[in-house]
């Protein structure tokens, strides 16, 4: 028998709230709760030991493994993990996340040199719209992820669920990175959102915005002060809902108590419909109005897939990581690689499902103030194929049918080299996507969209860098300040213990 | 009674003893063989060095084939067969052949997922010799069994029960066909 298990069966000492057991893995620093699984070996690898636990264990699954896993159990197992930290020294990551603040603010400075670019404006902003809006949906999407594993008791992402926590603190930032382009909607009202200025000249040339019919009948919703007020609702909201299930989670791992989980699935129970609505009007408001004349009831689905998806890719990189860098070797099995794989399949056919499902109805219904949308991604007013018609098939092809065949295999699910490029590669398109539906926005002198390759990309990767910057440090800065998985959730034996 | 029993089947009491047993027969080279429990044991299948599942390719080619299937046959009745303008839109396009096809897609990944796990099986299988063990109730219950069939290139009566007796497998008896 190899000893592909760690020590999971070990854990199951940690499992009861009031088992002395629990009180010693309670008294663990941060970096010792990496080793976790080792310090509770020496209990389970006498069966005689286990059996008891494992009879008291209500659930019998739960009891299986760890009787199972107990004869697997070598003391060699558990690839020891990184010598204990003393948790005063200086962070282990402390390195990585001054790297990571350093690429952050190179990129918000070589993005702030645009604004010294004379001349497009508008773009420089969406393109900034766009490189902001990617990290927004990353962090959405773990917020999300995080709720859903509370409401649906989840026990596989238990370990996920810490490093996303650890990820949440970033809102400030994004808000406070958000914060100019509400000031500048302001000052200069079309500056980003033509909308909001009532005298924008239409680009047909026939009249302006406030004596547009479609703008006038959706004003009640398109207007700056709701705007503004929905901004500051999103963000309010989004910092909230995360301090709440960060602050249950941390405090569990110092008391143990098992309420903190209930607290937190009510927080999920009341938390998921207001991200839903929070993040389909904040897609609205951000990139739909952009073409306000466009109706599609898809977009916040769209905009949610993205944000799912993401995350997933992220939270993948993250273990990957984690485990390159030592602290993750004998948490992270294959079952965890396997299960965030399968979600990032679940959500490539979940994407195709609504992009087709958008694209086809408007397609199949042909009527003028929907196909528009489509009609200028891919052909210019004379009628030749422009740059985003090769965009959208990168998509259909790049962002569907590669990673969906790829993620069919359960090989490119747990191979840590080819989970990690699959992953980086659904970042690019995903960023991709986000282009795709904003950048068109922009119009040149014949009133079609401005090319995707422009200088403009360059304003969206230097924006991604930068804010990827920031927040890749606010997570680094994060991760120490707490336990590396929460060692006293009521699920983590059977997420350590994750199969099949 | 024939000369050579059909298995040989051993009794163990707790899943860590037959945890060690199935890697100790694994590692003796034997391929037909396998462990009766009575619940589902996490990690027996590495012990027993099982494989994984082959039926997703069988899944994988059901679905391909509801695809195509799909878009052959809205190809062949609105395109080919009985042309038919609807709505303005083309006589065929992909477009509106992919509701079907996706449907049709899941539709026969599912029939090839059922049936390739029927056939991969050998279900439906009424008869099996171990029904005639009449302990075999138990593991269904509180005990855990190895049995070995004769049908393995490496099963001989002596060796084989003495493996299994070295694997600490009690009760050890000779099935017949």
């Amino acid at each position: 028998m190899k000893p592909t298990q760690p020590t999971p069966a070990g854990s199951a000492g940690i499992l009861p709230t009031s088992t002395p057991q629990s009180a010693a893995a309670a008294a663990v620093t941060p970096a010792v709760a990496a080793a976790a699984p080792a310090v509770a070996t020496p209990i389970a690898t006498a069966p005689a030991v286990a059996a008891p636990t494992a009879a008291a264990a209500p659930a019998v699954a739960a009891a299986a493994a760890a009787a199972a896993a107990a004869p697997v159990v070598t003391p060699a197992a558990p690839a020891a993990p990184a010598a204990p930290l003393d948790p005063a020294a200086s962070s282990p990551y402390a390195a990585s996340a001054m790297r990571a603040f350093g690429i952050g603010i190179a990129g918000l400075a070589i993005t702030a040199t645009g604004l010294f670019v004379p001349g497009d404006a508008h773009g420089f902003a969406l393109s900034y719209l766009t490189g902001l809006g990617f990290w927004i949906a990353i962090s959405i999407g773990m917020l999300l992820w995080i709720l859903i594993h509370h409401i649906l008791d989840a026990s596989w992402s238990v370990t996920l669920r810490r490093l996303f926590e650890n990820w949440l603190p970033n809102f400030k930032w994004l808000a406070l990175l958000f914060l100019p382009l509400v000031i500048v909607s302001w000052i200069k009202p079309a500056a980003i959102w033509p909308w909001m200025d009532l005298s924008t000249p239409l680009h047909d040339g026939h009249g302006t915005v406030g004596s547009d019919i479609l703008y006038q009948k959706k004003s009640a919703f398109l207007n700056r002060a709701w705007f503004t007020a929905a901004c500051v609702l999103f963000f309010a909201l989004w910092i909230w809902l995360s301090s709440r299930v960060r602050k249950a989670s941390f405090a569990q791992d110092s008391d143990g108590d098992p309420r903190w989980t209930s607290s937190n699935r009510v927080t999920a129970a009341f938390g998921i419909p207001l991200m839903a609505l929070s993040l389909t009007f904040a897609a609205i408001y951000w990139f739909k109005s952009l073409e306000y004349h466009w109706f599609s009831t898809m977009y916040g689905v769209w905009f949610f897939a993205d944000c799912a998806r993401g995350a997933l890719s992220i939270g993948a990189l993250m273990m990957l990581w984690l485990h390159r860098h030592g602290e993750y070797k004998g948490i992270l099995n294959k079952n965890h690689l396997h299960s965030i794989g399968q979600l990032m399949l679940a959500f490539t056919v979940f994407w195709a499902y609504i992009a087709f499902s958008q694209y086809f109805l408007i397609w199949n219904a042909n009527v003028p103030e929907e196909t528009f949308w489509y009609n200028l991604r891919e052909l210019n007013a004379d009628g030749s194929v422009n740059q985003w018609w090769w965009v959208g098939l990168l998509l259909l092809f790049g962002y569907f049918l590669a990673p969906f065949l790829l993620l069919l295999s359960y090989k490119n699910k747990i191979v840590h080299t080819r989970l990690k490029c699959i992953s980086i590669w659904l970042l690019a398109l995903m960023l991709t996507d986000l282009c795709y539906n904003i950048l068109p926005a922009l119009k040149d002198g014949h009133n079609d969209p401005r090319s995707f390759i422009s200088t403009n990309l360059v304003w969206v990767l230097s924006t991604v860098a930068g804010v990827g910057g920031i927040c890749v440090w606010t997570f680094l800065r994060n991760l120490p300040a707490q336990k590396l998985i929460p060692i006293r959730d009521p699920r983590i034996t059977e997420c350590l213990t994750h199969h099949e | 009674m024939s000369a050579q029993p059909h298995a040989l089947i051993a009794t163990f009491d707790k899943t860590p003893d037959l945890m060690r047993a199935a890697a100790l027969v694994r590692d003796a080279g034997y391929k037909n063989w396998d462990c009766i429990t009575p619940f589902p044991v996490h990690g027996l299948d590495t012990a027993m060095g099982v494989e994984r599942s082959r039926v997703p390719r069988i899944s994988l080619a059901g679905g391909i084939t509801g695809f195509c299937a799909g878009m052959a046959m809205i190809w062949f009745l609105n395109g080919h067969d009985y042309k038919l303008i609807v709505g303005g839109k083309p006589f065929f396009s992909p477009l509106f052949a992919f509701p079907v096809s996706y449907e049709l897609t899941i539709l026969f990944t599912a029939f090839a997922t059922i049936i390739g796990m029927f056939v991969l099986n050998k279900l439906p299988m009424h008869y099996h010799p171990v029904l005639k063990y009449d302990q075999i109730h138990r593991g269904l219950d509180d005990r855990f069994f190895i049995v070995i069939e004769n049908r393995d290139p490496k099963f001989d009566p002596a060796a084989t029960r003495a493996l299994l007796a070295t694997a600490g497998g009690a009760h050890i008896t000779e099935l017949e066909e």
